[in-house]
């Protein structure tokens, strides 16, 4: 009998807030990260909106607790604040007091700074502090500043799967302590504004100049964000053991692979209505047990159709409240499957649903539409998290009040 | 992870001739310069021309070896692709910086942008192949392609079949010249057929791609089953030797029983310490053949596994080697990445 996979803590940094505290008083103030940024040199200051993190990274040098200290790049110090929280709401003062399991997504690892230095590395004709950012080139720099940094030295690694990374992390970490491989693992990514994916998603036609418009008729693209979010996973043993208060229960995860193209889910959501449909077979559901589903809803013109058709093969008329919080928070592409699973916890413990900002209009594909208010006091027992990216990989979580 | 895996297929793209023919007739690739590259197929027979034209070289690279993997093993559609590669498409990512500078961030190809993501290999191995099952890639330098290993592992023992775990890795001058500024790279020239006699700091750069059809069963197709492995993050110098006496004691083995250690020994004077745990073992190095990168170890698994399925050490590739090893029950791989990410692989003939 495999284990049960509980949360037992979390942390998160994104443009609404530097907690999760943070995070749902301006959940629940409808209060939207997007801006302009202050912090990335691109031509696209004024025009493209983002929902970037408000400190500076001299800032979060502070927050994260390494003032002063050299070679953190903002997606590790992102990274870190939420890495900090979630340790300790999970209680756990020496991570080195169970073996402990670190799994960190990333998209384009220390880009935010390597990029702004690039060229002088290259160039043999210039030397200096520059240097320093040399490793932080690839994905697994952040995984390690933070291992290090905190004192996580069982088993590291870093998944990068677009969009659905940190709910890949999650999934592998749950799959790892039902293994009986490890019983704590901490699960998440971090994600920070570059120019390099900026300019990536624009060269796709891909990005909203106004503030993206999940599930609506008239949507026109996304919105980058940046943030970083952690959760802390234990086995049913290890909860009974340390006597750790319990979140809320990963009960079902699925990935699958659509096969259809690069870049581009299939119309009919074909790799989002298996995803799901795996997620909730593994955690024994069916449809009818699902009262929230928080949607990937990035407000690109495929996904939400693929997305709403595949919410449509899977719930029929009877589809639950549903709602995409990346007009809160932008599209954190790596950390984005764990800052959703986090709102997904808040749903649960604090029985609500999410508003999806600015919706006006029915898509004429679909006869769904997403629910606009902040609902307070509703019965959120069950709730399907979907993260979908490039290359056709998608991934559902089923997160579970916990009920014993 | 408990529980063996088996290898019924695999292919690697390497700097030897490791992809065509009878791998054991070639004699080793000599390169003259500290950047060894590989020996690249005609990728036409694999992938259609039109695709071919707009796909990068790691990823021709990368969907070639896994195409040739499934081609080998017999199986048309793997239950599952998983893979491992620290630095994914090199040249894709070097292209897009360049052009968001070259261009002012106007009018941008987003080609570069999209074949730089990691997972785009991947992506591509499901399309070619068809397959909408289970599709993770992993990004951490030295420990990529043993992430991908134990993912592959976990989706045998939660029943998958035919789990497909690869790697791959590139390197392009300019990120040679990038690593070199940290001292990864010796600062004299040596041949790669002569990188044991150069002990000093730093080593060689390589590339290439692994890719093996895993299954929880055996059959007469099996290369050899992938018995365990275990990985160290960071470790002590000390840490090694106790974890590797108990390694093999978890798979009923002692130092004696082990018939040859693949090494990733690159004569790195500033790393090659931590090999020392295995003095007294039968070792040959492999990363003359290879040279260093972040997924040198799944070379090494596609180097033991033939090994142990032929019960024979290619002597034309380890010139160091006195005389065949008796048998080849048991392999072990040590290999470490600049001394941060170390693993342990035991692969054992069927």
């Amino acid at each position: 009998m495999a284990e049960r996979v509980f949360i037992t803590g979390m942390g998160m940094i994104t443009a609404i807030g530097d907690n999760v505290a943070g995070n749902l008083h301006n959940l629940r103030l409808l209060r939207t990260g997007l801006g302009y940024t202050r912090h990335l040199d691109t031509i696209y200051k004024e025009t493209l909106p983002v929902a970037e993190v408000v400190h500076t990274t001299e800032q979060l040098h502070e927050l994260a607790g390494v003032a002063g200290m050299e070679g953190y790049t903002r997606t590790t110090l992102l990274g870190l604040v939420a890495m900090r929280e979630a340790l300790q709401q999970a209680g756990i003062s020496d991570v080195q007091d169970e073996p402990t399991g670190f799994i960190n997504a990333s998209t384009v690892g220390g880009m935010c700074d390597t990029e702004n230095v690039y060229f002088d590395i290259i160039n043999p004709e210039k030397s200096g502090d520059f240097l320093k950012f040399i490793d932080t080139l690839d994905c697994a720099d952040c995984t390690q500043r933070i291992a290090d940094t905190v004192g996580l030295n069982e088993h590291i690694a870093t998944i990068s799967t677009a969009c659905s990374s940190s709910a890949n992390a999650l999934m592998f970490g749950a799959r790892l302590i039902r293994a009986g491989v490890l019983r704590r693992v901490i699960c998440g990514g971090t994600e920070a504004l570059t120019r390099f994916t900026l300019n990536g998603f624009n060269s796709l036609k891909n990005i909203d100049k106004r503030p993206c418009m999940p599930f609506d008729q008239d949507r026109n693209g996304l919105n980058l964000g940046e943030g970083a979010a952690y959760l802390v996973l234990e086995s049913e043993t290890l909860v009974q053991e340390r006597q750790s208060a319990v979140l809320a229960e990963l009960r079902g995860y699925a990935n699958s692979n659509e096969a259809f193209h690069p870049t581009a889910p299939s119309p009919e959501g074909d790799g989002a209505y298996a995803a799901m449909k795996n997620a909730l077979d593994m955690g024994g559901l069916t449809p009818a047990d699902v009262q929230y589903v928080n949607v990937h809803g990035t407000a690109t013109l495929t996904n939400d159709v693929a997305e709403g058709m595949a919410l449509q093969r899977l719930f029929g008329q009877q589809t639950p409240k549903f709602s995409s919080t990346k007009p809160f928070t932008g599209h954190t592409l790596a950390a984005a499957g764990a800052i959703e699973a986090i709102y997904s916890v808040l749903a649960i413990q604090h029985q609500l649903v999410f508003p999806n900002l600015h919706f006006k209009d029915k898509m004429e594909e679909l006869y769904i539409v997403p629910e606009t208010r902040l609902l307070e006091g509703y019965p959120v027992q069950n709730v399907i998290s979907n993260s979908f990216g490039f290359g056709g990989n998608n991934a559902s979580l089923l997160i579970s009040k916990y009920e014993g | 992870m408990k529980g063996k895996c088996y290898i019924q297929g695999m292919a690697a793209i390497s700097p030897q001739h490791t992809f065509e023919g009878d791998s054991s007739a070639q004699p080793m690739v000599a390169g003259s310069s500290n950047m060894l590259s590989c020996v690249e197929p005609d990728y036409r027979t694999f992938i259609p021309a039109n695709s071919l034209r707009r796909m990068s070289r790691m990823l021709k690279i990368g969907l070639t070896t896994a195409l040739k993997c499934m081609q080998d093993s017999g199986i048309a559609v793997p239950g599952a692709i998983v893979t491992g590669t620290g630095k994914g498409s090199l040249q894709d990512t070097e292209r897009f910086i360049k052009e968001i500078r070259d261009y002012e961030e106007r009018a941008l190809n987003p080609t570069p942008f999209i074949q730089s993501t990691y997972n785009a290999v991947n992506g591509l191995i499901a399309l070619q192949q068809k397959c909408t099952q289970y599709n993770n890639t992993f990004v951490h330098r030295g420990f990529s392609f043993e992430n991908a290993l134990l993912d592959s592992m976990l989706l045998l023992h939660e029943g998958a079949e035919n789990v497909l775990a690869g790697a791959f890795e590139e390197i392009t001058g300019e990120h040679f010249y990038i690593k070199s500024r940290i001292g990864q790279w010796k600062s004299e020239t040596v041949p790669n057929n002569a990188l044991h006699e150069h002990f000093s700091p730093g080593t060689i750069s390589g590339e290439g791609a692994a890719f093996f059809l895993l299954d929880a069963k055996p059959s007469d197709k099996s290369y050899a089953a992938i018995a365990g492995m275990k990985t160290l993050y960071k470790p002590s110098p000390e840490k090694p030797g106790t974890a590797l006496q108990q390694f093999l004691q978890q798979h009923g083995l002692s130092m004696p029983d082990v018939d040859l250690v693949l090494t990733g020994s690159n004569a790195d004077s500033n790393y090659d310490f931590y090999y020392d745990v295995l003095d007294g073992m039968l070792q040959l190095p492999f990363k003359h053949l290879c040279g260093e990168y972040d997924t040198a170890s799944a070379f090494a698994l596609w180097l033991g596994a033939k090994m142990v399925k032929e019960q024979q050490v290619p002597a034309q590739w380890f010139p160091m080697l006195q005389q065949q090893p008796a048998q080849l029950k048991n392999v072990l791989i040590y290999n470490h990445f600049f001394g941060e990410q170390h693993t342990f692989m035991l692969l054992q003939s069927i």
